[in-house]
């Protein structure tokens, strides 16, 4: 991926060694994290992992136990959240409910005493680039919650700050309005050129919207880098169990002598795929084809999207999935064989979970 | 359907029944105010009489007037809910917000003291202000409604401040506020509610408190509670005076909870309805 077209003086993020802990329990294991200047940066992860924490500490609205951030080259760990210049929109919006939606997003320039008809400016125009200009005399519980979300963003977006931190922005909206959002967040981020941050559950969301990815399991950012990379070379079987929707299968496998013994079957892959031993081999579900060889399966369930039909084949009582453009001519209950092509396959360790670099 | 009826018919007869109780009293009491002291020892009673203002005009401009205690009673009253207010509404942001050793603790502290009954304190207060020169002083009878208004305000207060979602104060700290200029800008405006039913209560538990300021009270400050208790004598009962008395006491009580009857009902069911109309 390229940098975004606007291209922005300021907004570098530097994170080292990032140590949070709620008590006994850790919650950030030494986070280090780079971000460009301008870069759309997601931070992916199941509930749980450190992504919000990690943002927290960015935004400074908690001190990490251990290491640094820094903004532009700055340490800013000891700045108060109102002395970092970022702006942030959260999962709840928390607009205030007692002002218009003019005195919300008016509310951070009146903060630093802005001139009246500079507020007034800036106001009109933040609103404008987020569609609710007719909104302004309103209250955000007269709002519907996308419009809520847009006051949100306005109130974000009309000081230009230096660092926007989004914690879920699209996760209280319906899906269609979500998949409309993001499209337009992404444009607004781009015309803007102001550096994101951007956290999401949801690996779609932060494979589509984002420049770059950093992947959080249990505290620790396992990969981080462009969302093909990601996709093409996840680091570890976790990840890879993580990305893609459908995500990709993993089965637990034997290599011996070169030959992989997988489910019962032994295949012969054409390239060598290292070292004898317990391994986990990876396959994306895109990547599957229903064959006279291969691995025997049974069919489970054939789920028709329309334009695309995912199978889910029993191999051996795992379940894995299979997807197609073409309508495959299967049932439930057929036996039928999997070919896995073998420049498809992902091997990773079996005990450490650790991609094999072919 | 037909149970529906049912029930809305019973419900309001409760209702009825139940105004008619707390009602009584206040209005036989209106009822007598305007008696001369004869009418009101008739038996039976009578409920047709000529009504007289005479009751109203002694006990406002006569020599037994209550107006001075009219005055005593706002000033206790007045500067002790203003001074409530004043150290509790902090409090309770703290004790709702801030991470401090003994939070705890000292919420339990807070609400401890109400468990105590007001006779117990009666005199260690008086010998303690005794000791101190504060009996028949304002501040010495003030200083004492404040050790019960306190915590109860406080106590009161936290909940309002516990329904804000912290992201509110954390919104406003990244839109650069500081924490003073949150709690007063955003913060406070969304407890507006609850700050009137405090105010509220506090004033009206001066106002009509009673055994405090019988006892620690005097000639310099004499609150409207006890004044009346003085139409009460050894010789007679000026039921009529202490009528018109009592319903002069009652005015500004009544005033501020007609003012603030909304806020009340509003307060009174704090928790069960979560503000912020937010979806999802």
């Amino acid at each position: 991926m390229t940098a975004p077209a606007a291209k922005a003086a300021s907004g570098r993020v530097q994170m080292r060694g990032i140590v949070k802990r709620h008590g006994a329990f850790t919650a950030l294991h030494g986070v280090d994290l780079d971000i460009e200047p301008g870069e759309f940066f997601a931070l992916l992860g199941p509930s749980g992992s450190g992504k919000t924490t990690t943002l927290r500490i960015l935004a400074g609205l908690e001190p990490p136990n251990e290491g640094r951030v820094m903004l532009d080259g700055e340490d800013v760990t000891a700045r108060e959240p109102g002395e970092r210049d970022v702006a942030m929109v959260f999962q709840s919006y928390a607009l205030y409910p007692h002002m218009t939606v003019f005195d919300n997003i008016a509310f951070p320039l009146r903060m630093i005493a802005t001139p009246r008809d500079e507020v007034e400016r800036a106001v009109r125009d933040a609103a404008a680039r987020v569609h609710i200009d007719h909104l302004l005399a309103r209250r955000p519980g007269q709002l519907s919650g996308g419009q809520q979300q847009r006051v949100a963003l306005a109130r974000a977006i009309v000081r230009k700050p230096r660092l926007f931190l989004l914690d879920e922005p699209l996760s209280n909206l319906d899906a269609k309005l979500r998949l409309e959002t993001r499209v337009e967040l992404r444009k607004l981020q781009r015309a803007l050129g102001v550096t994101t941050v951007y956290v999401t559950h949801d690996q779609e969301e932060a494979m589509t919207i984002a420049d770059r990815v950093a992947v959080f399991m249990e505290g620790r950012i396992v990969q981080a880098g462009p969302p093909r990379d990601i996709f093409a070379r996840p680091a570890s079987a976790v990840v890879a169990g993580f990305i893609g929707s459908p995500p990709m299968n993993l089965l637990p496998a034997e290599l011996r002598n070169g030959v992989l013994h997988v489910a019962g079957a032994e295949l012969r892959p054409e390239r060598a795929l290292g070292r004898d031993g317990a391994v986990t081999i990876g396959v994306r579900p895109a990547a599957l084809r229903i064959a006279a060889t291969g691995l025997p399966a049974r069919v489970y369930l054939v789920e028709d999207l329309g334009d695309t039909t995912i199978v889910d084949l029993d191999v051996a009582g795992q379940v894995i999935k299979l997807r197609t453009d073409q309508r495959p001519n299967v049932r439930e209950g057929d036996q039928v064989h999997v070919a896995m092509p073998a420049d498809a396959l992902h091997v990773f360790e079996r005990d450490s979970g650790a991609r094999r670099e072919l | 359907m037909a149970a529906k009826r049912l029930r809305t018919f019973i419900l309001i007869g409760v209702a009825v029944v139940l105004l008619a109780v707390w009602s009584f009293p206040v209005l036989w009491a209106l009822l007598t105010s305007f008696k001369t002291e004869r009418d009101v020892l008739d038996y039976p009673p009578t409920i047709i009489f000529e009504p007289t203002l005479r009751n109203y005009r002694d006990v406002l401009f006569g020599s037994a007037s209550i107006l001075p205690n009219l005055l005593s009673s706002t000033i206790v009253a007045g500067v002790s809910t203003v001074l409530t207010l004043l150290f509790a509404v902090p409090a309770a942001y703290a004790l709702a917000r801030l991470e401090f050793p003994g939070r705890r603790a000292s919420g339990f502290y807070v609400l401890a003291t109400q468990m105590l009954p007001p006779v117990g304190l009666i005199i260690p207060y008086y010998l303690a202000l005794q000791k101190v020169g504060g009996l028949d002083t304002y501040w010495g009878l003030i200083v004492i409604y404040l050790t019960f208004s306190l915590p109860f305000a406080i106590w009161l207060l936290v909940s309002y401040f516990e329904d804000i979602p912290r992201e509110m104060e954390e919104a406003a700290l990244l839109d650069r506020a500081g924490r003073v200029r949150a709690l007063w800008h955003v913060i406070l405006p969304q407890v507006r509610g609850g700050i009137a039913v405090t105010t509220i209560f506090v004033f009206l538990n001066a106002w009509n408190e009673f055994l405090f300021a019988v006892v620690l009270g005097g000639n310099r400050v004499r609150p409207v509670t006890v004044a009346m208790f003085n139409f009460i004598s050894v010789e007679q009962t000026l039921w009529a005076k202490l009528a018109a008395g009592a319903m002069l006491a009652m005015a500004p009580v009544i005033l501020l909870g007609l003012i603030a009857q909304r806020h009340i009902v509003k307060g009174l069911t704090v928790g069960a309805v979560k503000g912020g109309g937010r979806t999802g």
